[in-house]
């Protein structure tokens, strides 16, 4: 459904993330892991439209998406969920969920719209019980609840989610990612992208390694998991003893630079 | 009793329109974080444009109406989608501020330029005759005024609470990116947002410009009282806009009817000052100030360029001895004086720089320090014959009291408060400089006052000025260069950078601030008291809150914090209206427009662009050689 091919994107100073090849299919979950900076949100945002893409192939469903607004790209059904929350905090929980809908709203009728608040609601109970609160008073776990269901009033073909865990306890992070891998039974793409790697490839059909802004590494979920390189990288269970590459470990090096300074 | 009450309802009348004002401002401040103080001038396009079709074109009330509401949305159609929208997208939100007072310049040059300065006032709609009512008479055009503000307030409440675009233009005061990925057209919202309240301005000025004349400049009279209101009464939320408006048109009136119109005006300054520094959020805001800083931190603050090294010197003093030998060059006349007065402008500009370049701080009110410079040097030498020397003096102390008095205001101000405190400030003096009759002359002016004098020898003709003022601009140059490229420099640009990182830095920010403000103050003053004595007259407006904005155009078209690159731009307003004297009708509106157009294509300044096209010329040079 989502195709990128050898995407290039970034700012006015150059290039973030460079020939991007990657594809979300129908009912799947791709997790996009890589460490602070690699470029996982610069990747995101161009997809959204956010950021331009400068050059390389967008498609969605076999279309050419990578000139159209952010607008045009969330009628098609590519909704993302953004790192930080992003709610609106001023405006209730109701007004935040009525958000989500808005590119739809000609389409929807105002009862439509309090049946599909519904239908989030039993997704996520709590958000029921304080929908004429404003958004700022709910909890960081709640907020991020929120984002989700704003994200899926859309009604969404693919979901992209940036960072879910962000700020998350690890109990209210296991539950968010739980509900997003129970979301992909309806048919929904989901792209993840996520620092917490063994969480999101352990949900994940498929996953891309990203670092500097290029995709190292590609494979399922299962795979990744174990392949050892991901694992020493991102999964901190790496050769931390006796290890031979002393620039892959941080502690050792900064060990030795302080005997050496003193 | 029935005087008492007659004076509340004249308060509630031009409260109403106050607060038409002041939802104007609060609908584009909660829309996209902005103050616009473009405001006041659609005020008076709407009227200006009713006064045409109306009484020029004698066209029914209704038709006029409808063409002079759509031709003020034209109006700011076109200004909010050229200047407004792209400035949100890449300018930080004090520069914003700062150019959309030079949209109301703009405006005003336009007004200007198609209406000339004569003062016009509208037919009241349903005649002269006042009703009364138990015995109180109220002018029929009342009823209006009120039933227009109410029929707005309503309207957009019914806009922001009741409809899906009120929801999707609250979305974007609320989190702009999470707006956009909702799939909601941002930039659209924003111009709508703009649109919406330059409409509601118009429909205001046409209310109420049968009970009040108005001119092209009468639009800085409304965009200050609206800006106070919306301050007063609570910049987030619409009722404290209106209650802020209210709660300042009846203090006005009632200080006008008991004390005197003087009072009134300084009664609503202190009013702000008050809230200011007590209740920053106003009197009826709810909660924590928002994204005053969170918003700037988005975008990134402008990097200041300048040269340096032996580029800089020999720049330096090429034009230095250039400045010395011009009078050499020219004949005596029109262009020299216009030399001297660019010249003790720039005195006072320096000082912005120090304060706007250099520490960011935003400052709308800096002719202020010149008038209190000004008028203190005149009526000491005027009236009690001190040597003018000694009233500069006096003039620089009792700008130094003012400037720490304004400090303990303003430290703990940022953004939009802190400009708001220094407009409120400069508005102050104004007030006072057209009120203090006897000892100001008032809005006629100081005259008689002596040339320039030190020790016998008196500076009365213009190369003697010329000479005075280029030896002082060399002397402040070269120490503020100085100054400024020490730790006390650097502690500076930390503080306009990001004050939260520098206190951390243990840079102690509100001492650095109030360095810079008094350094700013006593320059200004300086300026002040020779622009006086150059004269040998002085009146509020040659130093009053216009002249704020002018000083703002020149700093940011010659460069902001370059120090002598204000020079330039401080030349190009002053000699262009003498050279082409016959242009001079259009002298506002190419202020504005240089203003607008510097901040958002130029945000370099002229200097800055020629030092980074010299740079580069530079480097391409030792490339080709090497």
């Amino acid at each position: 459904m989502l195709e990128l091919n050898r995407l290039s994107a970034g700012y006015d100073s150059g290039n973030i993330v460079h020939d991007i090849d990657l594809r979300v299919g129908e009912g799947e979950i791709v997790a996009l892991v890589g460490a602070n900076g690699a470029g996982k949100s610069t990747l995101v945002k161009a997809i959204s439209g956010i950021i331009p893409v400068r050059s390389g192939g967008l498609q969605f469903e076999e279309e050419r998406i990578d000139r159209e607004t952010t607008r045009a790209r969330v009628l098609r059904g590519l909704v993302q969920v953004p790192e930080g929350r992003q709610i609106f905090a001023g405006l209730t929980v109701r007004e935040n969920l009525r958000l989500g809908a808005h590119g739809r709203a000609k389409e929807i009728t105002p009862p439509q719209l309090a049946e599909k608040i519904v239908q989030i609601g039993e997704l996520f109970p709590i958000l029921l019980q304080r929908l004429d609160q404003p958004a700022a008073n709910l909890s960081g776990g709640q907020q991020q609840m929120l984002a989700i269901g704003r994200g899926l009033m859309a009604d969404p073909r693919i979901l992209i989610l940036d960072e879910p865990s962000l700020g998350l306890s690890p109990i209210l992070v296991a539950e968010i990612f739980q509900l997003i891998a129970g979301l992909r039974q309806k048919g929904l793409g989901i792209l993840l992208s996520e620092q917490n790697a063994r969480l999101s490839l352990a949900i994940a059909n498929r996953g891309y390694v990203i670092e500097n802004g290029k995709i190292v590494l590609g494979g399922t979920g299962a795979e990744l998991l174990n392949n050892p390189e991901v694992a020493a990288r991102y999964l901190g269970v790496g050769k931390a003893v006796g290890d031979t590459q002393p620039e892959s470990n941080f502690a050792s090096r900064l060990k030795r630079l302080l005997d050496r300074t003193e | 009793m029935i005087q008492a009450i007659q004076i509340i309802i004249g308060g509630l009348l031009q409260g109403a329109v106050f607060a038409v004002l002041a939802l104007g401002f609060s609908l584009v401040f909660r829309v996209t974080g902005v103050i616009n103080l473009a405001q006041g001038g659609f005020c008076v396009l709407g009227a200006l444009l009713m006064y045409t079709l109306q009484v020029s074109y004698g066209l029914p009330v209704p038709v006029a109406l409808l063409g002079a509401v759509f031709g003020t949305f034209l109006g700011g159609a076109v200004l909010g989608a050229t200047t407004f929208v792209p400035a949100l997208a890449r300018l930080p939100v004090s520069s914003i501020l700062v150019m959309t007072a030079g949209l109301l310049t703009l405006i005003q040059g336009v007004l200007l330029i198609g209406w000339s300065s004569t003062p016009y006032s509208l037919p009241p709609i349903s005649g002269e005759a006042p009703a009364v009512l138990f015995g109180i008479r109220v002018p029929t055009q009342g009823f209006w005024i009120i039933g227009a503000a109410a029929l707005i307030i309503a309207g957009l409440w019914f806009l922001l609470a009741r409809t899906r675009l009120g929801l999707a233009l609250r979305a974007c005061a609320e989190n702009r990116l999470a707006a956009q990925l909702m799939g909601i057209d941002v930039p659209r919202m924003t111009l709508l947002s703009f649109c919406l309240a330059a409409i509601i301005a118009g429909l205001g000025g046409i209310a109420v410009a049968p009970i009040i004349s108005l001119q092209f400049d009468t639009g800085g009279f409304f965009t200050n009282f609206g800006f106070i209101a919306v301050a007063i009464g609570g910049l987030g939320t619409f009722a404290g806009a209106v209650l802020g408006g209210l709660v300042l048109g009846v203090s006005e009136q009632l200080a006008a009817g008991y004390v005197s119109s003087l009072f009134a005006n300084g009664l609503a300054l202190a009013l702000l000052l008050a809230v200011l520094l007590w209740r920053p959020n106003g009197l009826f805001g709810a909660g924590p100030a928002r994204r005053q800083d969170v918003r700037d931190e988005q975008r990134i603050q402008r990097a200041i360029v300048r040269l340096d090294g032996k580029g800089g010197l020999l720049f330096a003093l090429i034009a230095a001895a250039l400045m010395l030998a011009l009078p050499l060059l020219l004949p005596s006349g029109a262009i020299l004086n216009s030399l001297v007065i660019t010249g003790i402008l720039f005195i006072a500009v320096l000082g912005l720089d120090v304060l706007m370049g250099f520490a960011g701080q935003v400052s709308l009110g800096h002719a202020g320090f010149m008038a209190i410079g000004g008028y203190t040097a005149a009526v000491l030498a005027t009236t009690y014959g001190w040597p003018p020397l000694a009233g500069i003096g006096a003039g620089i102390v009792l700008s130094l009291l003012c400037a720490v008095g304004l400090s303990l205001v303003t430290t703990r101000l940022r953004g939009h408060f802190l400009a708001l405190a220094t407009l409120a400030f400069g508005l102050l003096v104004d007030s006072l400089t057209v009120g203090l009759t006897d000892v100001t002359g008032g809005p006629s002016g100081l005259v008689g006052i002596p040339s320039f004098s030190v020790a016998g020898y008196v500076f009365n003709s213009p190369v003697r000025m010329y000479y005075l003022v280029a030896g002082l601009i060399i002397v402040l140059t070269v120490m503020l260069q100085g100054g400024l490229r020490s730790d006390f420099g650097r502690a500076l640009k930390a503080v306009r950078t990001d004050q939260t990182a520098a206190a951390a830095l243990g840079v102690n920010v509100a001492r650095y601030k109030l360095a810079a403000v008094c350094i700013a103050s006593v320059l200004a003053s300086l300026s002040g008291s020779l622009y006086a004595f150059n004269f040998h007259f002085l009146s509020p407006d040659m130093v009053g809150t216009p002249r704020s904005f002018e000083m703002i155009a020149m700093l940011v078209a010659g460069g902001e914090g370059t120090l002598i690159g204000p020079l330039l731009g401080v030349a190009l307003l002053t000699l262009i209206p003498t050279v082409f004297q016959p242009f001079a009708l259009y002298k506002t509106f190419a202020e504005g427009l240089l203003l607008v157009l510097c901040f958002l294509w130029l945000p370099e300044g002229l200097f800055g662009a020629a030092a980074i096209w010299f740079k580069h010329a530079l480097i391409k040079r030792k490339a080709v050689s090497g």
